[in-house]
């Protein structure tokens, strides 16, 4: 059973379009996962789009209605309507062909929303193994992490924000159990340290290095930003 | 007489217009585009969406003709993709906010990014999904939802909260549009989301 979900805010601004490819395809993830997120974004849309296109409201932010006009009557809007109308395109939808990724011998889907992003080579570290999506997205990484049972990520904190999307197996930490669809936002004021008894496959999104805060893994800091 | 004259100089052709959208007109309107290549019919869907798309797009690139980009793209999309409008999913002012929006995240990432995967079709499908879930909660308090939530906040609050979320103006955009200080819009966006969370439950916590 999901238990962790997406703050509204986050769901406002994936609908609106307003968050990096990353981020929005982790929200994206997970709605696909929990039909109780993807019916609170349905109804999102739904308000959104009609209240976008109220004549009513849109013309109460018009401060002058001249400008407005003239802002209008900058495209030709008639030509604009012969240049799409003389096109004979039509879209069709290309059958979803599901892509997979191994790791360690086990095959795994690779999420819809994932299928056009280009994925790196995996780099390993003990039992974890890492691919990254290159999204070019500057300070903010992503990838798919795949923990082999028995594995984990030694206690750290996190210097900006740190996305987990469970997309198969188990881990848990000091806060408890996740499973298959959850969806885990951590910031720097969260010190965790994952630890996957069966193994797991997680989609990642860091803006920035995670920091290692204990003993002997203080040396591992140069692997943080292997890592996420 | 003379403060009457003064007022609303221009807005007067506005006031008799309904804010009601007429859903069942633009449904048959991308009925007939999808069905039939209807030129007039796509004309007419033009004529609704074009200028309103157009205001969105200004808020979004200063670039005028990058705005100019999200209309033809937009409209281009809808004249390729009407077939793809499933009016039992959803309502057509929905499917065409989609393709909008599909349409400005991928040219913001061109811009900014410089990739041109154009993933939005990947991360919002457009051609399933769209409520289909629906019947499984068909529940009419879940569909008290979020604009009647919203409708019942003041109505300075409302303002805030539909130009902040809706319009995406930015809370100093909105402080010279509505004619207001700053911190008051910041108050009344406050006092409004914590509202709204409130009245939304927990479950996104």
């Amino acid at each position: 059973m999901i238990n962790h979900h997406p703050k509204f805010e986050l769901i406002q601004a994936f609908v609106n379009g307003d968050l990096p490819a990353s981020l929005s395809a982790g929200v994206a993830i997970h709605a696909d996962m929990c039909p109780v997120c993807q019916q609170t974004i349905a109804q999102f849309t739904e308000q959104v789009a009609e209240t976008s296109f109220e004549e009513e409201y849109l013309d109460r932010f018009i401060v002058d209605d001249n400008e407005a006009l003239a802002a209008v009557a900058a495209i030709n809007f008639d030509h604009m309507i012969e240049d799409i109308v003389g096109s004979s395109d039509i879209s069709i939808a290309l059958p979803k062909v599901e892509k997979t990724i191994s790791f360690n011998d086990k095959t795994y889907t690779i999420p819809a929303a994932l299928s056009s992003m280009e994925l790196g080579k995996h780099a390993h570290i003990g039992k974890l193994t890492r691919a990254r999506i290159q999204l070019n997205e500057n300070e903010i990484h992503t990838s798919l992490l795949h923990i082999q049972p028995g594995g984990g990520v030694p206690e750290h904190t996190h210097k900006g924000f740190e996305l987990t999307v469970l997309l198969a197996g188990s881990f848990h930490d000091e806060s408890g159990e996740y499973v298959k669809g959850d969806f885990i936002m951590l910031d720097s004021s969260h010190q965790h340290h994952p630890i996957s008894t069966n193994g797991c496959l997680c989609y990642t999104v860091a803006n920035d290095a995670l920091h290692f805060t204990q003993g002997i893994n203080k040396l591992l800091n140069p692997i943080g930003s292997f890592i996420y | 007489m003379q403060t009457n004259l003064l007022s609303r100089p221009t807005s007067a052709k506005y006031t008799s217009m309904s804010d009601k959208i007429n859903h069942p007109q633009l449904c048959q309107w991308l009925e007939s585009v999808a069905s039939s290549r209807d030129k007039e019919a796509f004309t007419h869907l033009f004529q609704f969406f074009a200028p309103k798309i157009l205001r969105i797009a200004r808020g979004k690139f200063p670039n005028e003709a990058q705005a100019n980009e999200v209309v033809q793209d937009t409209m281009s999309n809808v004249w390729r993709k009407a077939h793809l409008f499933n009016q039992d999913k959803g309502a057509a002012t929905t499917w065409v906010y989609t393709v909008m929006r599909n349409v400005t995240f991928d040219m913001l990432r061109k811009i900014q990014g410089n990739k041109e995967d154009n993933l939005s079709d990947d991360i919002w499908p457009m051609a399933e999904k769209m409520s289909s879930e629906a019947e499984v909660f068909d529940d009419h308090l879940e569909h008290a939802n979020l604009l009647s939530v919203i409708e019942e906040l003041p109505q300075n609050q409302q303002d805030v909260v539909k130009g902040f979320y809706f319009r995406e103006m930015s809370q100093e955009q909105l402080a010279v549009h509505l004619n207001l200080p700053l911190g008051t819009v910041k108050s009344r966006l406050r006092l409004a989301l914590g509202k709204l969370k409130v009245q939304l439950g927990e479950q996104h916590d």
